[in-house]
């Protein structure tokens, strides 16, 4: 494994838990870690140099982005001022932006002067990242030297850290992951699922999410097949508080959406990612059954017992 | 005539870059036994069964070659290497002489004329002074883009001219628009046929260009072409490449481009910036757009038959033919804007968009020093192919677009799209070749009016986006007055007719040639899309 110069800064845009966890493992891998945030006190932990200043993060080659993605193009363009083309951006964002459905490493090329961009994925959660716990993630760009600084930044014995070419694929995976994370929730909680029901539906759903995110312009299947997808999927299934997967039980217990939303305490992009990729793909003439299920619950359109049923018989 | 242009220095040079790029295949070989094997084993099957003596004679010592190699030690094998780079790079470099190029670049105007434009020759030799204007053809032949900008940047760093390609007329044509616009030539790969072809050699050789050889496929041979012509750049001579790589078979704008060749500009542009002197390298994109196409016939055969699509090399097409080039010259050049050259807006080698200063833009139009992209995260300067593959990728997008953006549409493209959309709907929106099947189909002249004028307004919508450029003598026209321009372009050029007026409609007579014709539309989702990804489908193909 290629070490990072210990000299290397890298730079956090976010000072949320994803942020925070982010610019701490890449503190430990050897970097300075600058972070902009204007919540996060200066002094909040000894290892960040917290600064209110975009040019002093910009002082960074390699800056980490983990913001919001409703918050993720005014601050882009607002970033892009202080950047040129030897910046490289990776992007810890999930959700896909606007009506057009945008990826961040969309909005990155058109906000910014910055070409070499990245995402990260994959099943890793920000409390494992901040507390140093054991698991893995996905870093995904068209540039090899930008998969290979990430890793060199923040693998260790317990982050693995997977490379792979497909950003566009692990962009819409990650934004999938957290639409079916939904469905698994909510199918979960019907008495009626057996594990072997759900397992099958749970496929189905799968493979639906694999011709979309192609469609979308995803590389290759095993994007979705492996960490960025299943992996994640997986992961969030084993969570006991995953707010997708929360609000899916809210829903099939009985809740209305404004309900549910309240069950699961975070905001959830999913919601509004549903019927906006459903009807990409509807659009696109491919199979979306299960996309349409989980409008149809989002809705309240549907009730709950016959939902679960017809996907199964169909 | 522009006599600083950088290929009148070439004479002088021309030792020197074929040095300089033997230096450079051989510097950048990694493993010699690999690529004498390559090359043993292409040239042996190219030439095994070859009946001329020469061949049989050069398979005979590749045969020789193959059987010592694994006796030879690297440093043999490195000297062999040399000698075959050596060869390679002459025959491609050829010949320029200058004084040959000011004759010819002087005659060309009136050369082209006469060739192009025969009907005005009684009138123009009434007139010799005129005949030697390069304004003679202009209503015929339009250049049109900012050329104002482009000759400014001419001053600012080395250009590369990337227009598309659908005819061998195409680098005649542009040499003309090159001159015409005031811009510097530029010297250019040509396939090695054209050279053979007595036409087209004459102004082959004295435009800069040098050999491709077609038939050579293995990597030796393609590492001393990309090395000369990444030389030749960083020698600051405009080049030309055709990033289509062969002349678009469908007739459709090219969407696919092959990108090796462009990727020199990056490596010529970073090798600048290490040597401390920087020069920038400057995409020029540009659209070649006919009224007519030459070897229409040839290319939609040659595109709808699955053989073709191996016919890498066509030596016996329309191009070669004088009566064929003569009827073609007649036809174009009596009608109005018959021969569009366009130029899109530059590009660097990254994609980026650059003003007549020679200034990188990134999308939101902030200013960005190219020389940003090539520098590493540890801020240091280096060559990396697997990074700039990914640029080059990223001009290759932005190029396609360029093309799309600056495709202009002619009565020929806009009447075949609307009769193969009445084919298409008479074989009820079966696939490709069940519509190529429909013989003598009618239509209705008013009809067919009708569907143009809907095209035309929907291309007009397009237009004010700018997606697309319709061509002036459309632009206001009738439904009626566009189809009587688009049978008089066809009307006696094509071996068979393609529109036949009859007394109850006009006859669809050649599906074939409507379908080249209409693929210039496919791109806009305004006409039959072969390529699109359901076979037999038509992007937005109803009006």
């Amino acid at each position: 494994m290629t070490r990072a110069p210990r000299s290397a800064t890298i730079g956090v845009l976010g000072g949320g838990p994803w942020g925070l966890a982010l610019a701490k493992a890449a503190s430990r891998g050897g970097a300075r870690a600058v972070l902009y945030s204007r919540r996060v006190p200066e002094d909040a932990l000894p290892e960040l140099h917290v600064t209110r200043e975009l040019a002093e993060l910009a002082e960074a080659r390699l800056i980490f982005v983990a913001v919001p993605s409703e918050l993720a193009r005014p601050v882009l363009r607002e970033l892009g001022d202080h950047l040129d083309g030897s910046h490289v951006l990776v992007h810890g964002v999930r959700g896909l932006v606007g009506e057009e459905l945008a990826t961040v490493s969309d909005l990155v090329r058109d906000e910014t002067p910055v070409r070499r961009v990245g995402a990260l994925g994959g099943p890793v959660q920000a409390d494992e990242l901040d507390l140093d716990r054991p698991s893995a993630i996905v870093v995904a760009s068209e540039f090899r030297e930008v998969t290979r600084a990430v890793r060199a930044h923040l693998e260790s014995e317990r982050l693995l850290v997977h490379e792979s070419l497909d950003v566009r694929g692990l962009e819409w995976a990650s934004a999938l992951v957290g639409c079916l994370s939904i469905g698994v929730g909510f199918a979960q909680a019907r008495p009626a699922v057996s594990p072997g029901m759900l397992a099958a539906l749970i496929s189905r759903a799968v493979l639906e999410a694999v011709s979309i995110a192609l469609a979308a312009g995803g590389l290759e299947e095993r994007t979705f097949y492996g960490l960025g997808g299943y992996g994640d999927l997986l992961a969030s299934m084993a969570l006991p508080n995953r707010p997708e997967m929360l609000l899916g039980r809210a829903l099939s217990e009985g809740c209305d959406l404004a309900g549910a939303r309240a069950t699961a305490k975070l905001r959830i992009e999913a919601i509004e990612l549903v019927p906006r990729v459903t009807a990409f793909a509807e659009r696109r003439g491919l199979r979306c059954d299960v996309f349409r299920a989980l409008s149809a619950i989002l809705d309240g359109t549907a009730e709950p017992a016959s939902i679960v049923r017809s996907l199964f018989a169909n | 005539m522009r006599e600083d242009a950088p290929i009148f220095r070439f004479n002088r040079e021309r030792a020197h870059l074929c040095s300089l790029t033997v230096a450079r295949v051989l510097s950048q070989l990694t493993d010699a036994l690999h690529t004498l094997n390559d090359a043993c084993y292409f040239e042996t099957r190219r030439l095994d069964g070859s009946k001329r003596k020469k061949d049989k004679e050069r398979l005979l010592r590749w045969r020789w070659l193959a059987r010592q190699l694994a006796k030879m030690g690297d440093d043999e094998r490195r000297a062999e290497l040399e000698i075959l780079a050596r060869g390679y790079v002459e025959d491609i470099a050829g010949n320029f002489d200058p004084r040959v190029f000011r004759v010819s670049a002087r005659i060309l105007p009136s050369l082209v004329t006469s060739l192009l434009a025969p009907r005005k020759i009684p009138a123009l030799a009434r007139e010799p002074a005129k005949l030697m204007r390069l304004d003679a053809l202009k209503d015929e032949v339009k250049v049109e883009g900012d050329l104002a900008g482009l000759r400014s940047l001419a001053g600012k760093g080395t250009l590369v001219y990337v227009p598309t390609h659908s005819s061998n007329m195409d680098s005649i044509v542009f040499g003309y628009a090159l001159e015409r616009a005031g811009l510097p030539p530029a010297t250019y790969g040509a396939g090695k046929n054209l050279f053979t072809n007595p036409l087209l050699s004459f102004f082959m050789h004295n435009l800069g260009a040098y050999k491709v050889d077609r038939r050579l496929k293995h990597g030796l041979y393609k590492d001393c072409l990309k090395a000369y012509s990444s030389v030749l750049l960083e020698n600051r001579y405009h080049s030309l490449f055709f990033p289509g790589g062969t002349r678009s078979r469908s007739g459709s704008v090219e969407s696919k481009l092959k990108l090796g060749l462009m990727g020199t500009g990056i490596e010529a542009y970073t090798r600048s910036l290490l040597a401390g002197q920087e020069r920038k390298i400057f995409f020029v994109p540009c659209t070649i757009n006919y009224l007519l196409a030459l070897e229409a016939e040839t290319l939609i055969e040659d595109f709808l038959s699955d053989a073709g699509k191996a016919r890498y090399i066509i030596v016996d097409d329309e191009s070669s033919r004088l009566y064929r080039i003569a009827a073609f010259a007649k036809k174009l050049l009596t009608m109005e804007s018959s021969v569009v050259i366009r130029f899109g807006s530059p590009l660097d080698p990254f994609g980026s968009r650059v003003d007549a200063d020679g200034t990188s833009f990134d999308t939101r139009g902030r200013a960005v020093a190219p020389k940003s992209y090539v520098t590493g995260l540890d801020g240091g300067l280096r060559i990396d192919p697997a990074r700039d593959a990914q640029y080059t990728r990223e001009l290759g997008r932005a190029l396609v677009k360029s093309y799309r953006e600056n495709t202009v549409v002619m009565a020929t493209h806009l009447v075949a799209a609307a009769c193969f959309e009445h084919l298409f709907e008479q074989g009820r929106r079966a696939d490709l070749y069940t519509t190529l099947r429909i013989h003598d189909e009618r239509i209705p002249r008013d009809t067919l009016a009708r569907l143009v004028l809907e095209k035309r307004d929907r291309l007009t919508e397009l237009e004010r986006r700018g997606e697309v450029v319709v061509a002036a003598p459309i632009r206001a026209a009738s439904g009626g007055d566009i189809v009587a321009q688009a049978m008089t372009a066809f009307r006696g050029y094509h071996t068979s007719p393609v529109l036949e007026p009859r007394e109850d409609g006009i006859v669809l007579a050649d599906p074939r040639l409507l379908f080249y014709y209409q693929n210039r539309l496919a791109r806009h989702g305004l006409a039959y899309d072969a390529d699109a990804s359901v076979p037999g489908r038509a992007k937005g193909g109803a009006a």
